[in-house]
């Protein structure tokens, strides 16, 4: 079976459009979304993409020529072995445009349909039996859709309602039409198949359905949620990355680490939030952009032990922990986060995430990590403490932001969300002043200035 | 729900053309594909470089195309040149937010134009057939676009105070004799960082953004 590619109307007042240029040959593979062809108005370009997988079967209207808008201009199939039949058929076409000396440049195509039906007398019947005889690329997909719909020789349609109803199974003899002459619309094809009126001319192929399930898979980890990796009784090896874990959780033991909590108010974190997880922000990504930012001014928080003295990073790169499915758990790095706008963060946190999962880390986008971020609000949790990574100076643990009764300076009393912090740091090269004084700092940005977090 | 959100970038340093274009084409791709719903705005000038539109001719370069940096690109229209002095505005927009109609677009982008260079006493026109603004026979500024699914790619450049010699090389826009200024011919004190600012200030007004 063969799909048509129609002449893109690009703009309410175009009537033809020029194809500038065919990004595929005939015989080529194209998929669902490639762009196949360039149509241009004026100075913009166009690029007319598939809405499904297949081959470019045959190119109806060449490089260069110019079509009405609604016209077929190429065929696709779905298969390989239909090319050859499609291309045989439209042989027969062009010789036969060619032969028309008339027909030959499409530009004056659109008049000569204009002059005829000038000519003709305001019945349909005839109108289209013009159009057999005389526009062949029109009378080509009256044959493409007289396989699909009996009665389709003595309708006129649009092409697009055509193919609608041949794709959704609507008898076009059964769908009145609201064009002009009572030409069927694809407006009146959906209508007949109750379905809403809504059609994009181009792009079918959008895959935007997914916005945000990634999002909630990579925020979310309740599937791992009373995870056991053996059965009762059982005891299973260590795979490479538990063993991994567990020989830099045993070097901490050697770090002389101290603790030091914050409450922060996430109340407008929360409503900005809101407002930009509508273009794919994640909290992850707003969070490390906070402590990345409080990092700058606190470079002794992102400093670390080395044998001969603190040793100051050139960069701010934040890990952040991601549990594995399998066991274990990794921690992807976000770098520089100070120099990429939430928008990109959340975008490289998403791709961070996703090739983690399917193990597809390159060793610096896991191991160069500065400062570690570790996040168990998704479950819930007022508290915890997380241990200090090898190489690093401190790791901040995140729980859950609840509603709580505050007790405010005036004396009065409110619910706000409040959300627990604790940072983990090596006492040899960050003392409790150091980290407190951090945490101030991150807890006055999150407070008062989350829309900063932006840049 | 309509998102007129975008986010705009307006580097104080030269850049160099592909590296604009590459970031543009992530924020196309990322709009294509649903990952994000960001317009995305740069205003910046660039290193001296020659671009061609993908209906463009190659007789229109004056010079053997390895000479200089070319680039053959997807937007609309011919070939033309971009250098230090000439303010460059790349828009990445969503139009299925706007109006989903190039013609719509192209003529907001000369109203844009137009209202940029009059707060600077600068009287100009369009002219029919010959998208771009236009100071009598003498061009000020020129429109190239591209479009996938709605989401558009490059803009507009307006020459301020560059170079004109460059033109010289091709033959602008594919328009044989065009003629190219400055804003600088018209108003001596004119400097890109202002004409920077008034060009984002009226594409505010125009597409109703919020910055962010």
């Amino acid at each position: 079976m063969s799909h048509e590619i129609f002449m893109p109307a690009l703009s309410s007042t175009m009537t033809e459009g020029k194809i500038v240029e065919w990004l595929k040959n005939p015989g080529d593979k194209v998929e669902r979304g490639e762009s196949v062809l360039v149509v241009e108005s004026d100075k913009a370009d166009m690029d007319v993409e598939s809405f499904q997988d297949g081959y470019l079967a045959a190119v109806l209207m060449p490089a260069g020529s110019t079509a009405p808008v609604g016209e077929t201009i190429g065929l696709i199939v779905e298969n390989q072995d239909e090319i050859a039949s499609i291309q045989e058929q439209n042989k027969v076409k062009q010789i036969e445009v060619s032969s028309d000396a008339q027909l030959e440049l499409p530009n004056n195509k659109s008049e000569i349909k204009e002059e005829m039906q000038k000519d003709v007398p305001q019945n349909n019947e005839q109108e289209v039996e013009i159009k057999r005889e005389k526009v062949l690329i029109t009378s080509n997909e009256i044959q493409f859709n007289a396989s699909t719909s009996n009665n389709s020789s003595r309708l006129i349609a649009s092409p697009r309602a055509k193919k609608l109803a041949s794709t959704m199974g609507v008898e076009l003899a059964k769908v009145r039409g609201s064009g002009p002459h009572g030409r069927i619309q694809a407006d009146d094809v959906l209508k007949a198949n109750g379905q809403p009126v809504s059609i994009p001319w181009i792009g079918e192929g959008s895959s935007s359905s997914s916005i945000g399930s990634p999002h909630i898979q990579a925020e979310s980890k309740s599937e791992i949620l009373g995870n056991s990796f053996g059965n009762p009784g059982e005891t299973v090896q260590f795979n490479t990355l538990q063993k991994a874990v567990n020989k830099n959780m045993e070097s901490s033991l050697n770090v002389p680490c101290f603790r030091v909590g914050y409450s922060i108010n996430t109340d407008k974190l929360d409503n900005f939030y809101k407002k930009v997880k509508q273009n794919g922000v994640t909290m992850t990504a707003l969070l490390v952009k906070a402590v990345a930012k409080t990092l700058k001014k606190h470079p002794q928080v992102n400093s670390s032990f080395s044998e001969n003295g603190i040793s100051y990073p050139e960069n701010i790169n934040i890990a952040v922990a991601v549990a594995m499915e399998d066991g274990g758990l990794i921690t992807p790095v976000l770098k520089e986060p100070c120099n990429t706008d939430l928008f990109e963060l959340s975008r490289e946190w998403k791709d961070l995430v996703k090739r983690s999962r399917a193990k597809q880390l390159e060793p610096d986008e896991y191991s160069t990590g500065t400062f570690t971020l570790s996040n168990l609000g998704m479950f819930g949790v007022d508290r915890f403490d997380a241990i200090l990574p090898p190489g690093t100076g401190a790791i901040l643990a995140i729980a859950s932001s609840k509603p709580t009764v505050v007790a405010n300076n005036d004396g009065s009393i409110s619910v706000k969300k409040i959300m627990q912090v604790n940072l983990t740091a090596d006492h040899r090269v960050i003392y409790g002043a150091d980290g407190a004084s951090f945490l101030k700092d991150l807890s006055s940005l999150i407070e008062n200035e989350p829309e900063t977090l932006v840049a | 729900m309509i998102n007129r959100t975008s986010i705009i970038k307006q580097p104080d340093k030269i850049s160099f053309f592909y590296d604009v274009y590459k970031l543009q084409k992530k924020y196309q791709d990322s709009l294509i594909s649903g990952k994000s719903n960001i317009n995305f705005i740069w205003l910046g000038e660039h290193q001296l470089c020659y671009t061609l539109g993908r209906g463009s001719n190659m007789g229109n370069l004056l010079f053997s195309a390895d000479e200089q940096d070319v680039f053959k690109i997807d937007r609309g229209g011919e070939v033309t040149c971009h250098m230090p002095g000439q303010l460059v505005t790349y828009l990445v927009l969503d139009l299925s937010n706007f109006n989903k109609d190039l013609n719509w677009y192209l003529r907001k982008i000369e109203k844009i134009i137009i209202k940029t260079l009059r707060s600077f006493n600068i009287d100009c026109s369009t002219k029919d057939g010959f998208t771009g603004v236009w100071i009598g026979e003498r061009k000020i500024a020129s429109i190239g676009i591209g479009c996938k699914r709605w989401v558009t790619i490059h803009g507009f450049s307006i020459n301020v105070n560059c170079k004109l010699e460059n033109f010289n090389k091709i033959v602008p826009c594919g328009i044989e004799g065009c003629r190219m200024v400055n804003m600088s011919d018209y108003n001596k004190n004119v400097e890109i960082k202002e004409v920077k600012k008034i060009v984002k200030k009226i594409i505010h007004e125009e597409f109703k953004f919020n910055f962010v």
